[in-house]
Parts: structure tokens; sequence; C-alpha cells
């Protein structure tokens, strides 16, 4: 078992490394191992419109869709996991349905939609489109956080005379900021990430790093390609091994 | 009575504004596709028709259906050992393990893709050992059904391994404890006692899998062949190049119809909540 896992570990990690000596290369065409190394292609994408460009927007959408995300689920969370009402499981298919329906279908319907809203190819629609998209993973780790939550924190500062609002903001705010800043964190990384519908709906107004990635390996092999992907699996990396080593919390990033 | 309703009346003041944004900005464009489906250009039942008839889309189905089957196959194989070894073992193993499903699970769908373009490409390594080894020239890999199959599933393996690894950390060690205690061997123990306690993780990672895989777009677009197209892809061409948009609608239904059988079929025997909890 062991060392089928260690290999399955090599096949999981060995591709996602092979882009850093990639981004290094002088080649023009995806040629391994590299003929020599350089960093034109490093300069390449810091001084480009054409990659900068989307690089931006990914950041800006992410953040747009990040707030809309968390907007629509961290009232809905203290609704769902502390009250009992009619037609719960109701909610909560409607909450995880853009978990359950296949990106493209997604795609296909925001395509239609935003189109007649005139919002293809703005940041707006895509903000709107990722931000619905990351509402079920959002809402699995803040309900998740809420429901290890001890109320009894709560009656605490209440019974020592503190009001709702302030009970609110000073006991249970700060309780559950860490579920929260995760859930939030998802719904970024869910954005950032997403290809399907920004392949769809961004168009040349609001075209996402993703979508510029697809296209350049479609349309005309730019190397600098592995840049864009050596940045993005530093940052990666640099995020996991924080998690794991300075906080040796592994599994709150993971299977909350 | 009152207070229930008072209560009533907090819990939609709370859930109301999301489910109605929810129903405003995702139900009401879904359904837009449902509609499309049967009304474009006019009221007909056609573009169903045409998609279970046409023998050119009937194998796009069968194709879905079989490269989602291999895909969970071979996640769950690959996975299986991987997540055993994450959950029974403790220490930097174990450690070390979760890191890299990590790295894999957070990198982006195309720095993966891409990352095997290069791989199996014509000047990749391994053309470039077949040469060095005095084999000749490599056969053709990239654009072939095998990258596209062996992409989705370097891509869907750390769902499985996740899905896996929480049902397996929570199997209790007395009970292999207690097998070994009763004349148990390693193999029969682990046959017999931890198999069948993770069943439920293999049947919640494969259904992530299966159901992510029929609905895959881009891996299959850059590494595969046309000639073995999936159900998305086909919903694409045709709103790309023909802007057939009731029988791309059409298609759509018939995957998030595929997609919802296999998941109310999971619901029936397994509860929706277990996967999601």
């Amino acid at each position: 078992m062991l060392v089928l896992a260690l290999l399955a570990a090599l096949f999981l990690l060995a591709p996602i490394l092979i882009v850093v000596p990639m981004s290094f290369s002088t080649a023009i065409s995806f040629q391994f191992p590299p003929p020599a190394y350089w960093l034109g292609y490093y300069r390449k994408f810091f001084t480009s419109e054409e990659w900068l460009e989307p690089a931006l927007n990914s950041l800006i959408i992410a953040v747009g869709a990040m707030a809309l995300t968390m907007l629509l689920v961290v009232p809905a969370a203290f609704g769902y996991v502390r009250y009992r009402f009619r037609g719960k499981s109701m909610v909560n298919l409607l909450i995880m349905s853009p978990l359950i329906v296949p990106h493209v279908v997604s795609a296909l319907a925001y395509y239609g939609f935003l189109g007649r809203a005139k919002l293809t190819g703005t940041l707006p629609g895509v903000i709107i489109a990722h931000g619905v998209l990351a509402v079920p993973v959002a809402f699995l780790v803040i309900t998740a956080t809420l429901k290890g939550f001890d109320r009894n924190l709560e009656r605490a500062a209440m019974s020592a005379g503190a009001g709702p609002l302030r009970t609110f903001v000073h006991v249970t705010l700060p309780v559950l900021r860490p579920g929260m800043l995760v859930g939030a964190l998802f719904a970024f990384l869910s954005s950032f990430n997403e290809a399907v519908v920004a392949l769809f709906i961004a168009g040349r107004g609001a075209a996402t790093l993703p979508k510029k990635m697809y296209e350049s390996i479609r349309l005309e092999s730019d190397p600098v390609i592995a840049v864009v992907s050596t940045l993005l699996v530093s940052a990666v990396v640099l995020g996991v091994l924080l998690s794991v080593f300075a906080r040796r919390r592994p599994s709150m990033r993971l299977d909350t | 009575m009152a207070g229930r309703l008072r209560r009533n009346a907090a819990a939609w003041l709370l859930l109301g504004p999301s489910c109605l944004a929810l129903v405003l900005l995702f139900v009401v464009p879904i359904a837009y596709v449902l509609l499309l489906s049967v009304t474009d250009p006019r009221l007909t039942l056609a573009h169903y028709q045409r998609i279970f008839t046409v023998p050119l889309y009937t194998r796009v189905l069968v194709n879905t259906f079989l490269t989602s089957l291999i895909v969970t196959t071979a996640c769950l194989l690959i996975g299986y050992p991987v997540a055993y070894v994450m959950a029974r073992r403790s220490g930097w193993i174990s450690t070390l393990l979760l890191t890299i499903v990590a790295m894999s699970f957070w990198t982006g769908f195309l720095v993966r893709t891409y990352a095997w373009l290069v791989i199996l490409g014509s000047k990749g390594p391994i053309a470039g050992a077949y040469q060095a080894l005095g084999l000749g020239k490599a056969p053709q890999l990239l654009f072939t059904t095998f990258a596209s199959t062996l992409g989705m599933t370097h891509i869907l393996l750390p769902y499985m391994i996740l899905a896996l690894f929480a049902i397996m950390k929570k199997i209790d060690v007395n009970h292999l404890k207690a097998a070994a205690s009763l004349g148990a061997r390693p193999g029969a123990a682990f046959r017999e006692v931890f198999l069948p306690l993770s069943l439920p993780g293999v049947v919640n990672g494969s259904l992530l899998v299966f159901v992510s895989c029929l609905g895959f777009f881009v891996t299959p677009v850059l590494l595969g062949t046309p000639r073995d197209m999936m159900i998305s892809q086909l919903i694409n061409q045709q709103i790309d190049e023909l802007l057939a948009w009731g029988f791309a609608a059409a298609v759509a239904v018939v995957l998030l119809a595929a997609t919802g059988v296999v998941i109310a079929v999971y619901n029936r025997f397994a509860g929706l909540d277990r996967l999601w909890g």
C-alpha cells in the first residue's frame, strides 16, 4: 500500500512541478527538458497588457464574487443552522444546486440569461455568475463552523448585560472568524480557478486568467503560460505549506 | 404558537433574501435553458428526438458515460492506497501525502492540463525517453482519448482521495485490533473489516468524480480528440460554431437530467447529507 501511495503521490505532484523548469525555458514551443534557461518570458508576462489585464480581471472578479458569496451565505447559514422550519430540505437543495448542476450547463444558462441583460463580457456579469457558483462551498464551510459554535457563550454575554448586537459583534463574530475566513477563501479560489463559465460569458471585456490560458494553449502555444502556471503553483505551494506547518491544522482547509 | 411563528419569521428574514437571490440568479437562468430546449426556434421536442436517434449524438452520450466510468475507476484504484496510508499512518508520511493532495487540489485545472500537454507532447519527456532508449519515434499520445482520460483522472484524483480519507479517518482502529486479536491476518482484517467500513467513502468519491466527469469541458477539449467528444464539448460546439440554442439547450438538459438521476439514486440509498456532511 505504501509504495502504491507514494507512486500515486508522485503521479499527482510531478506534472505540477514540471511547469517550473518550463517557465525558465528559452524554447518557443512546449519542449521538455528545456534546451536552455533564461528569464525572458517572465519579463514578457510582467510587461504585456495581454496577460496582465486578464490577471487583474481575475483578481477583481474573485474579490467581487467572494463578497457576493459571503453576502448570500452568512445570513443564510445563521438562518439555516439556528432555526427549524418547514421546507428546510428544499432550502438546502436550493443552496446546493449550483454544486449539483454541471458547470457547463450553468455556463450555457448564464450565457443566455446574462446575454439578455447585456451583462456578458462585463465584470459584473462574471462576478454574479462566480459569486452564485461559490455559494455551496462557502455554505458548507460556514454552516460547519456554526454547528460547532457553543451558544452558551452568547447566553453568558447576554446575561452579563450585553444586548443582542453587542453580543453578536463582540462574541459571535470573533469566535466564528476563522471559519468565515476559510469560507471566503474557498469562494475566492473557486472564482479564481473557474474556467468553463468564464469561457462562455467573459468575452473580451472581462477575460479572466484561466480563459486567457485556455486560449493561449488552444490557439497559439504561448510559452508565457509556463510563467503564469509557475506563479500560480508557487502561490498554492506557499499557501498549503503555510497552513500545514505554521498552523498545523491542514484538515481545516480540506475536509471541513 | 406565537413563539414558533416568530421563530419562523426570523429564519425567513435571514434566509429569504439569499434564497430569492439564488432563485433569480440561478434557478431562473437554468429554467430558461429548459424552456429554450423545447421552444427554440419553435415549440418542439425534435431536439431531444435528434439527440437520442442520430448516431453521432448517441455516440457522444455513450462515450461520455464510458469515459466517466473509466476515470472514476482509475481514480478509485489510484486513490484508495493514498487515502489508506493517510488515514492509517501518522507522522510525516501522512502529512506529506496530505500536503501533496492539497497542492494538487488547489492547482487550477488549466495549469494541470497545460502540464500534461508538455509531458505528452511530441517534444516532451516521454517522446524524449523513447528516442534516448533507441525505440524510435514515440506513438502519438497527445490529442487522443488516452490523453484526455489521463488528464481528467489526474485532475479529479484529489477529490476521490479526500472523499475516501474523510470516511477512513473515522474508522475506529480498535475494530482492526479486535480482528487481529481474534486471529485475523493483516490481509484478512483489511478485507473483512477495513474495506467494508470504507465503502461509504468509495461511494461518495465515486459519485463526486463520476458526476464531475460527466460535465467535464476544458481538459477533453485541450488534450482529447474531437472524434471522442464529451457532452459538454457538444454543447459548446453547438453554441460557439452553430448558434443552435435550442439544440445546445436540449443537450444541456440531458446532461443535467443524467446528473440528477445519478444524484437521486445516491440520495435514495445514502442520503445527500452524508455526502456534504
